[in-house]
């Protein structure tokens, strides 16, 4: 999913009108509202997003400094190596492996709620989520409920068949690989 | 939006599910103020309202009574906390409640109140081997999914959750827990939503586990004054099948399926049996004492006892720094007594307490048949006496002679002065 696409996507998950959303001729994203005001740069045009909204991940997200830093530094995460790694065969595995032990401990990226990071991320690594096969997922069963859980908020999702999780139902014969 | 007074003790698990539930739908409840276990909720004002006589209980603003901690989480909570829209979400909701009830309240409990003196120590418990069970049951779940039922914090994880507190509170430590990794995860997760942190407050996850105190479990007998240890008498006479039925899903069932296991036990023989009877008739000696002056029961005993087979003893309490209330002293000795029931036939003593409220000892002198400590006879008997020092009396010397006229007499001071305030006879 490109950059357009996601910040198109969390508009929507905000409940915010995305307004226009475009790269410009440095293949920085940019976003558009009304007649020239124009913010550029994922993570500045996710914030703008999130001020905007007043939905549950907008409001976690913004709702100590710390959590508003901690955020930031996902976001950028999330577009400048999550996006471009998970194309990459050996980024990706290291990736897929990163995120599944930061997923034994924790329920979501930043605090102990939703926030924007998780959206981010969500969208940056689904395509990646998506190609797995039901064995690959059985080696990521953190990062999968992670993202389960996710999919299946209607706001998230947006209407796009849900990617399949019942393989990890599995893992109870399967060797204890999930750790 | 449900408006109304929570009745409960504080920090009561509980009463949690309902507060939390009411931080989630912003339902107005209030705890009562001068709230009284034990006393409160024993009046028949409350007693009218709510005839269980338990906690928690809610009184809605409009004048209606709900009991049952689930019962009244449900009726403050919000669609959300209820399972949302989807009847196969609400109904997991319920299945979680349940399990809370049935599998983890009884293991927790099981676990833990012995470690914190509210039941007495089992030898041989599996508590703690069924409460792993049971984590472990969660922590396979939560490998899966962020919350128990659908995609939403529900009634499921503040249930569970409330019914979880007092293992991580006080025997997960680390090394127990670390085999519960999405476990913690979920706890930690709910621990730390804003809703809960308004309700349980500073709590502190487990970092060394209790570890068992003859002590505390001797001042909670003080405290109740060993209510519970009358009941295996009154459960002997019911008929066993029924005994084997008794739910335990709570503490007050629980203390009487700790007494049932008592009860069950098959009735070990009189300890004494296997010494030699000397020449001293305690009965004998009973009856002088309780009908005679001291002046002449006193010189009776010494002229009757028999130091070749009996042996006198004297008792001092450990912990008399603690000692409070003369009234929970009080309770504190008369409990040792009825635990030690059996021992009445072949002992007597007198226990006296010295000092007023929040300055006191307790100390006794003993007699019993044998010339060893007789608490190590019986299991039943080793609760108490561990929290006394024990010195052996020569039964000729002058000292003892005193002592045992004193103690007999009810008069005199403490070592330190205190002067006689209550005494006790064991007989
Ligand atoms: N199943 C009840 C149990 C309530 C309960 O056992 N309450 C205890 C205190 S935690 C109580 O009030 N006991 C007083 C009594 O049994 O007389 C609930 O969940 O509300």
């Amino acid at each position: 999913m490109c950059d357009v696409a996601v910040v198109k996507k969390i508009a929507n998950c905000l409940g915010v009108a995305p307004g226009k959303v475009q790269l410009n001729d440095e293949q920085v994203v940019t976003r558009t509202i009304g007649q020239n005001k124009t913010v550029q740069g994922f993570a500045t045009i996710l914030e703008s997003l999130a001020r905007e909204s007043k939905s549950e991940a907008a409001q976690n997200s913004t709702s100590t400094k710390e959590v508003k830093a901690q955020v930031y530094q996902w976001l950028e995460f999330a577009v400048l190596y999550v996006a471009p790694g998970s194309k990459d065969k050996y980024v990706s595995k290291q990736l897929l492996a990163d995120f599944n032990k930061l997923f034994i401990s924790k329920s979501y990226l930043v605090g102990n709620f939703i926030t924007l990071a998780d959206l981010a991320v969500y969208y940056a690594i689904y395509d990646l989520m998506k190609s797995l096969s039901p064995v690959d997922k059985e080696n990521y069963l953190n990062l999968s409920r992670w993202f389960d859980h996710l999919q299946q908020r209607p706001e998230v999702h947006q209407g796009e068949p849900l990617l399949n999780f019942t393989t990890i139902y599995l893992h109870g014969w399967a060797t204890g690989t999930h750790i | 939006m449900a408006t109304g007074t929570l009745y409960t003790y504080p920090e009561n698990f509980r009463a949690y599910k309902a507060l939390i539930a009411a931080q989630y739908s912003g339902a107005k409840v209030k705890v009562a103020d001068n709230f009284k276990f034990g006393e409160t909720n024993k009046s028949a004002e409350f007693l009218k309202k709510f005839p269980s006589g338990k906690v928690p209980a809610f009184e809605t603003a409009d004048g209606k009574y709900l009991s049952e901690s689930n019962a009244i989480a449900y009726y403050v909570a919000n669609e959300q906390l209820r399972g949302g829209k989807c009847p196969f979400v609400q109904a997991q909701v319920q299945q979680w409640v349940s399990f809370a009830d049935n599998e983890i309240v009884p293991a927790s409990c099981a676990w833990v109140f012995p470690l914190l003196g509210i039941l007495p120590q089992q030898k041989n418990s599996t508590a703690k081997q069924d409460a792993l069970v049971v984590l472990e049951l969660l922590n396979k779940k939560l490998l899966d999914v962020t919350y128990l039922a659908g995609e939403r914090i529900s009634l499921a994880d503040i249930v569970v959750f409330s019914s979880l507190l007092h293992l991580y509170e006080y025997v997960l430590e680390p090394s127990v827990r670390s085999a519960f990794g999405n476990l913690n995860r979920w706890f930690v997760t709910i621990l730390n939503q804003p809703q809960v942190q308004a309700v349980v407050k500073d709590f502190k996850i487990c970092e060394k586990a209790l570890v068992f105190d003859p002590k505390k479990y001797a001042e909670f007998q003080a405290k109740t004054g060993g209510k519970q240890q009358q009941q295996p008498k009154q459960k002997e006479e019911k008929k066993p099948k029924e005994k084997k039925e008794a739910k335990k899903d709570e503490p007050a069932e629980e203390l009487d399926a700790a007494d049932e296991a008592l009860a069950l036990e098959p009735k070990s023989k009189d300890p004494f049996d296997a010494m030699p009877k000397g020449t001293f008739n305690f009965d004998d000696f009973k009856r002088v004492y309780s009908n005679e002056a001291e002046e002449k029961s006193i010189p009776y005993f010494f002229e009757k006892f028999d130091p070749e087979n009996y042996s006198i003893w004297f008792g001092e309490y450990k912990y008399n720094d603690e000692l409070q209330k003369v009234f929970m002293s009080c309770n504190l000795i008369t409990g040792m007594f009825q635990r030690l029931d059996k021992m009445r036939k072949q002992a007597f003593a007198s226990v006296c307490l010295f000092g007023e409220d929040n300055n006191s000892t307790i100390s006794g002198v003993w007699v019993w048949r044998g010339q060893d400590l007789a608490f190590t006879l019986s299991p039943d008997w080793q609760v108490d006496y561990e929290v006394y020092d024990w010195k052996k009396l020569d039964p000729k010397s002058e000292e003892t002679k005193k002592l045992v006229t004193q103690y007999f007499s009810w008069a005199g001071a403490d070592k330190n002065g205190r002067k006689f305030n209550q005494g006790k006879i064991f007989k």
